[in-house]
């Protein structure tokens, strides 16, 4: 049995997932310059990678179909090449005096984050509805 | 007199609200998982409900009504585009969705709180 409240848990756990989405992108501008992370090396950018699941795993188990919410499946690091910049005064200039920068780019984590935001946005808006529509029956019983 | 029996139309309204809810669940799933890669927007399906009124009609006023409600079917919604991850959901689709649904949801309970009031009121006159 697909439920109202089914449908807000859905909404809620997209919210969760934006928020930690948004988080990624703004430690991946934070540390757009570190050079040494807990391993040593450079920073590497973060990317949350997201998985489809149902809210209500012993409905789905059951075989009925309930609302189809959505997880942080992993954090994964992006393993891309790490930009590069000519500063032989650096401290972790290499011999010929490049220093390895993360590989994070300022424009692609702002969309990723204006993405994320305008995700949040809308799953509000769903809650907002949901909301409305639980009210409007609670109506029924009034006298 | 050709007239529409009380139970008959509260059913009718009840399966209104119920059909409004199953898109809107089906539409909150969707709208969660817009940036999910690979995921298939889905919409519910009545195509069993609407087959089981053509196959069978109640013609007598004692005959289970054979419209039983929706069954909680989803199917992935046909003709959706997919973007380059893969992913078929279109965010104004699924707010306008959901949109329409309170909509139809609000309507069917404005009914039925008429029809109850009537209800109450025939309760209440009669004392």
């Amino acid at each position: 049995m697909s439920t109202l409240s089914a449908a807000s848990k859905a909404a809620a756990s997209a919210l969760a997932v934006e928020r930690t989405r948004i988080e990624a992108a703004v430690s991946n501008l934070a540390n757009a310059e570190s050079t040494r992370s807990a391993d040593g090396k450079p920073y590497r950018r973060r990317d949350v990678v997201l998985r489809a699941e149902p809210v209500e795993s012993f409905q789905a188990a059951l075989g009925r179909s309930t609302a189809t919410g959505v997880k942080v499946a992993a954090v994964v690091e992006d393993q891309s090449e790490y930009r590069r910049r000519y500063e032989p005064s650096h401290p972790d200039a290499d011999k010929d005096g490049f220093v390895s920068l993360p590989n994070v780019d300022a424009a692609n984590e702002m969309v990723d984050m204006v993405g994320a935001a305008r995700a949040y946005q809308a799953n509000l808006a769903a809650i907002g509805i949901i909301r409305d529509m639980v009210a409007k029956a609670l109506e029924l019983g009034r006298g | 007199m050709n007239t529409i029996d009380d139970a008959a139309l509260v059913e009718a309204l009840r399966q209104q609200m119920t059909k409004s809810v199953a898109r809107q669940v089906a539409a909150s799933g969707n709208l969660a998982n817009v940036d999910t890669p690979n995921y298939k927007a889905v919409e519910p399906t009545f195509a069993d409900t609407l087959k089981g009124q053509l196959a069978m009609k109640a013609t007598k006023p004692n005959h289970i009504n054979p419209a039983s409600p929706a069954p909680g079917t989803v199917r992935e919604i046909p003709d959706a585009v997919a973007r380059r991850d893969g992913n078929t959901v279109e965010l104004d689709r699924e707010l306008l969705t959901m949109q329409r649904a309170s909509g139809d949801f609000a309507q069917a309970q404005t009914a039925l709180a008429a029809k109850f009031k009537l209800v109450r009121y025939a309760i209440s006159e009669s004392k």
